[in-house]
């Protein structure tokens, strides 16, 4: 996508005017998110909805790719196994269905199975198995059928 | 000794016990709520973890989230701070379980001080003065008749109760008829108890507390009063100490009967004695806080101690250096909670700080979680700050936090410092004379 720097500048000055943090304008295929970090630096993201061609920066390296997250429920232990020796519950590659298992997160010596809220096919394992993860961490990327 | 230490809190309380541990020499793990995700405890202490939503039920109430939370970060130890789940001895339970060390006290200690009646009688045995009162009132003839030989008026009391919910003044038996069934009602439904009693009705008394640590060895220490008589609606505001309105021989007699009743309890930690003074000048226990309390900075200054490294400490299994004779407080020390909520209506108010600037100088400390830029989110409790100032007498002291104040720049949100001016700069205060009545006296 094209920046215009007109419209960016006014975003800013706007989000500066009414003290906000975060000011997102959708257009067509491109979005483009002005943010303000409470620690008053300010950040711009821009990205393209529909796939960037350019080479992500670190901001977009974070943002979103197609398709949907399943986030973690809990703060817990990631395993994708439901043994140690055992085979991941899914690979990439792999079509899912609703309520299929995809990964466990162990909290307090209980292993939580996390099913699958969507149907689709797994695009992105996020996670290492073993490595710790917080409310919310992204934990697979499905793209939805 | 500890290695790391979780903070199960949020706000000035977290970076509070976050600068003990760094002082020790321990690491800290913050955790936090998605909306706390920029707050400054999760900034400043050495690993930050997101345990839930901005719900506080489902975060920092949630305890499976944070046991979690220090198994994945390997903290062997955990401080619960005040509020959310520091009285709460299944919490404390469930981190001996986890193999996690809870500063704080025993669960079974929670739970004696925690139910009403039952620290009541506790104290009484201990040989604490209590207030006159009831045993649990079995139903409204049983009340009335109790109420009777109290004699009115007298204070109805939910044994679940805290903070001053469910609590009501009665002047007559047709009071007692009309109000008994409705309260049981009211008290069941919010603490999910509807068990009832009476105490006798003081009528602007003063809130006086003492604050005391007790190790594993057994030792209790006692380390003076606060005197917190400026409330609104049962919630401190503004607190002092020494108390003007005690002797030094009525502290120092109270201090040892303190010292041998807790002594008998074999209490664990830090914990404050919550007394009333009425109008005769006489002591009357109140209730236990078994934790760290907002207010304890003043104890700190005036009597040159850190209490929160004390209950680490203390949790490692050290012994409390009690020195012989007992410290004595040195100065006067005041400390304004500083609020996010309007200083008329005193409705609620969150959102972003625009500019923040606090105090400085001598004699002047802030404990605070927010910064210039950052959000108070509204799901809280509205402290954002807490002034607190020492000084040689209290005359200075008072003079000192008006400086204080007027110097502290808030934007962007209202707050009650300008009620705290007015509080300061009124002759009765200055003289002294308050009660739990003042501020609704000056606010007519």
């Amino acid at each position: 996508m094209k920046v215009d720097l007109e419209q960016l500048r006014e975003l800013i000055r706007l989000l500066d005017e009414a003290n906000l943090t975060e000011i997102e304008v959708e257009h067509d295929d491109d979005r483009i998110r002005v943010r303000r970090d409470p620690a008053a630096i300010m950040q711009v993201a821009t990205q393209s909805v529909a796939g960037d061609s350019g080479a992500p920066s670190a901001e977009a390296a974070a943002a979103d790719e197609p398709g949907e997250y399943v986030t973690s429920p809990f703060v817990g232990t990631f395993y994708r196994a439901p043994t140690p020796a055992g085979d991941p519950f899914v690979e990439v590659g792999d079509e899912i269905v609703v309520g299929q298992v995809l990964c466990i997160v162990e909290a307090m010596k209980l292993m939580n199975e996390i099913e699958a809220e969507t149907a689709g096919t797994v695009v992105e394992v996020l996670v290492e198995n073993g490595k710790p993860v917080e409310y919310g961490d992204r934990l697979f990327r499905i793209e939805a059928t | 000794m500890f290695k790391k230490v979780l903070i199960a809190n949020r706000g000035e309380i977290a970076l509070r016990v976050i600068r003990s541990c760094r002082e020790r020499g321990l690491r800290t793990v913050a955790v936090h709520s998605e909306i706390d995700a920029d707050a400054l405890h999760t900034r400043l202490a050495d690993e930050a973890i997101c345990i839930g939503p901005a719900e506080a039920a489902r975060s920092y109430l949630h305890i499976p989230a944070i046991i979690a939370a220090a198994e994945i970060t390997g903290a062997d130890a955990v401080h619960p701070g005040y509020g959310f789940l520091s009285e709460n001895p299944e919490f404390a339970e469930t981190c001996a379980q986890c193999g996690l060390v809870f500063i704080g006290p025993l669960p079974e200690q929670m739970r004696q001080w925690g139910d009403k009646v039952r620290a009541r009688k506790l104290a009484k045995s201990l040989g604490l003065p209590i207030l006159e009162g009831t045993e649990l009132l079995t139903d409204v003839d049983d009340a009335v008749r109790k109420a009777e030989a109290l004699g009115f008026p007298v204070l109805l009391k939910a044994s679940g109760g805290g903070g001053g919910r469910g609590m009501q003044v009665l002047r007559s038996a047709e009071e007692v008829q009309a109000s008994f069934e409705t309260a049981r009602a009211e008290c069941t439904a919010a603490f999910g108890n509807g068990a009832l009693y009476f105490e006798r009705f003081l009528d602007r008394p003063r809130h006086i507390e003492f604050q005391i640590l007790g190790d594993q060895l057994g030792n209790i220490q006692v380390l003076g009063e606060r005197e917190c008589s400026i409330q609104r609606r049962h919630q401190k505001l503004l607190e002092e100490a020494p108390s003007v309105a005690l002797s030094d021989e009525q502290r120092k007699d109270m201090s040892e009967t303190i010292r041998r009743a807790m002594t008998e309890a074999g209490y664990l930690s830090a914990g404050t004695l919550e007394f009333l003074l009425d109008e005769r000048g006489e002591l009357t226990f109140l209730e236990m806080n078994p934790r760290i309390q907002v207010e304890h900075p003043v104890t700190e200054l005036i009597m040159g101690v850190d209490l929160v490294a004390e209950q680490i400490r203390i949790a490692e299994g050290e012994a409390l250096e009690v020195p012989d004779p007992p410290l004595l407080p040195r100065g006067h020390a005041i400390e304004c909670r500083i609020n996010a909520e309007d200083p008329d209506t005193f409705a609620p108010s969150p959102g972003v700080i625009t500019e923040f600037h606090m105090a400085g100088g001598t004699g002047v400390r802030v404990d605070s979680g927010v910064y210039g830029g950052g959000r108070v989110p509204p799901h809280y409790d509205p402290l954002i700050a807490k002034l607190i100032v020492h000084a040689p007498t209290r005359a200075r002291a008072i003079a000192k936090m008006r400086r204080a104040l007027s110097e502290t720049i808030i934007g962007g949100i209202r707050t009650n410092i300008p009620l705290h001016q007015r509080i300061l700069g009124h002759p009765a205060f200055e003289q002294g004379r308050i009660s739990t009545g003042f501020l609704d006296d000056l606010q007519g």
